[in-house]
């Protein structure tokens, strides 16, 4: 099924993609963990009930949305991959040997996991930042599930999750950050670490445990008890607005000081993507991070930022196998890699 | 300013308390601010504080057992995890504090469920119930839980 690759490109990509929001802020990603009421949790369920938590929860989705659903069992290592290069599966789930399943919905920004560590979580993902937008279509669909499915609630601890870190919302919202101004400017440190004195979490692009690439930090928060949905949404809201500020005097203050090199910087970098013939993910990633920045600051403008967003995803590493339909190598990858940004950037 | 404990380097930090008799402040520099324990080095996570508190075990705990899915809280504080909707319940006076310490809160204020007929679960059942009546040919029994399906306005069939 190699070419299977529908979920590659996440609706909304081609959509519109300007202005300063959506350069700094990637993508918007809200998470709520629900568990049925009826069914044991994660580490008391047996093989049978996971069974019956996939065939109950997939019936329902199926009845009240459109969507398509993937059985995780019958996928392919590299398809299982690739969802996660799209930000669609967590990596725990890419791990577990146990049956399990994915409804995504029609519109492709919203993905229900089915028995990961809880029995559902709903996620929704959108460009730029708009946590209350993808957060409102996130809970619709909560609510439609919770008309068929009693879900586990208590009146103190709110809804019931595996972990007591999860307990409350059991919300997670997060922003994906570029920020090249603080990072040249060995600011992202000390900005980041305020962001963790109020109670956030940073990680880097792939989430917890993952290296901080080309620029990009995911910034979250991680308390679900005593605080409302809306205002932990607010929250990350508000200090990434602050960061967006900090980032953007950091890269006035780097273009007054040296236009120049940021300038070659670019541009090199640029030049690279369209005319390598060898090329790894993270030289992409790093690459990619300056041709954004171009784009961000106004100086590159013959390139969109559906196109750079577009290529962040499609070069992952399963990605650029579906999109070519072949297994490749790693070193087989890199070539394909590089001709394929080579056809997207119009490079030679 | 010098710092008020070493008086030789600059005070970088100010450091204020209300008491209810008094008021104290401070002006410290960072390595004295460190030594009584006023910097945090690094804020722990609620995984890590997790973590940390699952460690204080108690002999009692293996006698802890939450009746539904007999989840022990010793088990519990072996994998941090929960086995059921239930096990909170069972183990409330016990996880009051560690709750409490990892969201810094013990009361939930977000959303609750939204009333419906709720009724996914029930028809799985009957529909397993079902299909277990057909295999033995309990031939009433079937038509019994058919009619209970059609009061829920679905098929009998998946």
């Amino acid at each position: 099924m190699l070419n299977n690759i529908k979920w590659l490109v996440p609706s909304g990509a081609n959509g519109h993609l300007s202005g300063e929001d959506n350069e700094i802020v990637l993508s918007s990603r809200i998470r709520i963990a629900r568990n049925l009421r009826d069914l044991p949790f994660e580490i008391k369920l047996k093989p049978k009930d996971s069974l019956r938590l996939i065939k109950l929860s997939r019936s329902v989705l199926e009845e009240k949305m459109k969507g398509r659903y993937l059985d995780i069992v019958k996928m392919s290592p590299l398809e299982k991959e690739s969802l996660l290069e799209c930000h669609l599966i967590s990596p725990v789930f890419l791990k577990m040997n146990r049956p399990a399943g994915l409804f995504i919905t029609e519109s492709g920004n919203i993905s229900i996991m089915i028995n990961e560590e809880d029995h559902l979580r709903i996620q929704g993902l959108t460009y730029g930042l708009k946590l209350t937008d993808i957060s409102n279509d996130v809970f619709a669909v909560e609510e439609k599930i919770g008309e068929d499915l009693e879900f586990a609630f208590d009146e103190t601890y709110g809804y019931l999750t595996s972990c007591p870190t999860n307990l409350g919302t059991g919300l997670r919202a997060s922003v994906l950050l570029h920020l090249p101004g603080l990072v040249f400017s060995n600011e992202a440190e000390k900005v980041l670490k305020g962001a963790v004195q109020i109670g956030m979490a940073v990680r880097g692009l792939y989430g917890e445990g993952s290296e901080i690439k080309g620029s990009l930090f995911q910034i979250s928060n991680q308390h679900t008890l005593g605080v409302k949905e809306e205002d932990s949404i607010q929250t990350i809201t508000r200090l990434t607005h602050m960061i967006m500020d900090i980032e953007k005097k950091a890269r006035d203050v780097i273009f007054e000081k040296a236009r120049h090199e940021f300038e070659d910087k670019i541009f090199r970098s640029l030049a690279l993507l369209k005319s390598a013939r060898i090329i790894s993910t993270d030289e992409v990633l790093n690459l990619l991070s300056a041709v954004r920045f171009g784009i961000g600051v106004g100086i590159i403008k013959d390139i969109t930022l559906a196109t750079v967003n577009e290529i962040m995803i499609v070069s992952r590493p399963a990605n650029i196998q579906l999109y070519f339909g072949e297994i490749l190598e790693e070193h087989e990858r890199d070539i394909k890699r590089a001709e394929y940004i080579r056809k997207r950037l119009g490079g030679g | 300013m010098l710092c008020d404990d070493c008086g030789k380097k600059p005070a970088t930090i100010f450091f204020k308390e209300v008491l209810p008799e008094k008021v104290v402040e401070l002006h410290l520099c960072e390595s004295c601010a460190q030594k009584r324990g006023l910097l945090m080095t690094k804020k722990m996570s609620p995984i890590e504080i997790l973590q940390k508190l699952l460690k204080e075990r108690n002999a009692k705990d293996e006698k802890v057992i939450c009746p539904v899915c007999y989840l022990s809280l010793a088990e519990f504080k072996r994998v941090g995890r929960f086995g059921c909707s239930n096990c909170v319940r069972a183990f409330k006076p016990h996880i009051k504090n560690l709750v409490k310490q990892i969201h810094q809160s013990d009361k939930h204020v977000g959303r609750k469920p939204q009333p419906g007929d709720k009724k996914g679960f029930e028809i799985l059942k009957l529909r397993e119930e079902l299909k277990k009546a057909l295999t033995q040919e309990a031939y009433e029994e079937a038509a019994k839980i058919r009619d209970k399906l059609k009061s829920f306005g679905v098929d009998s069939v998946e």
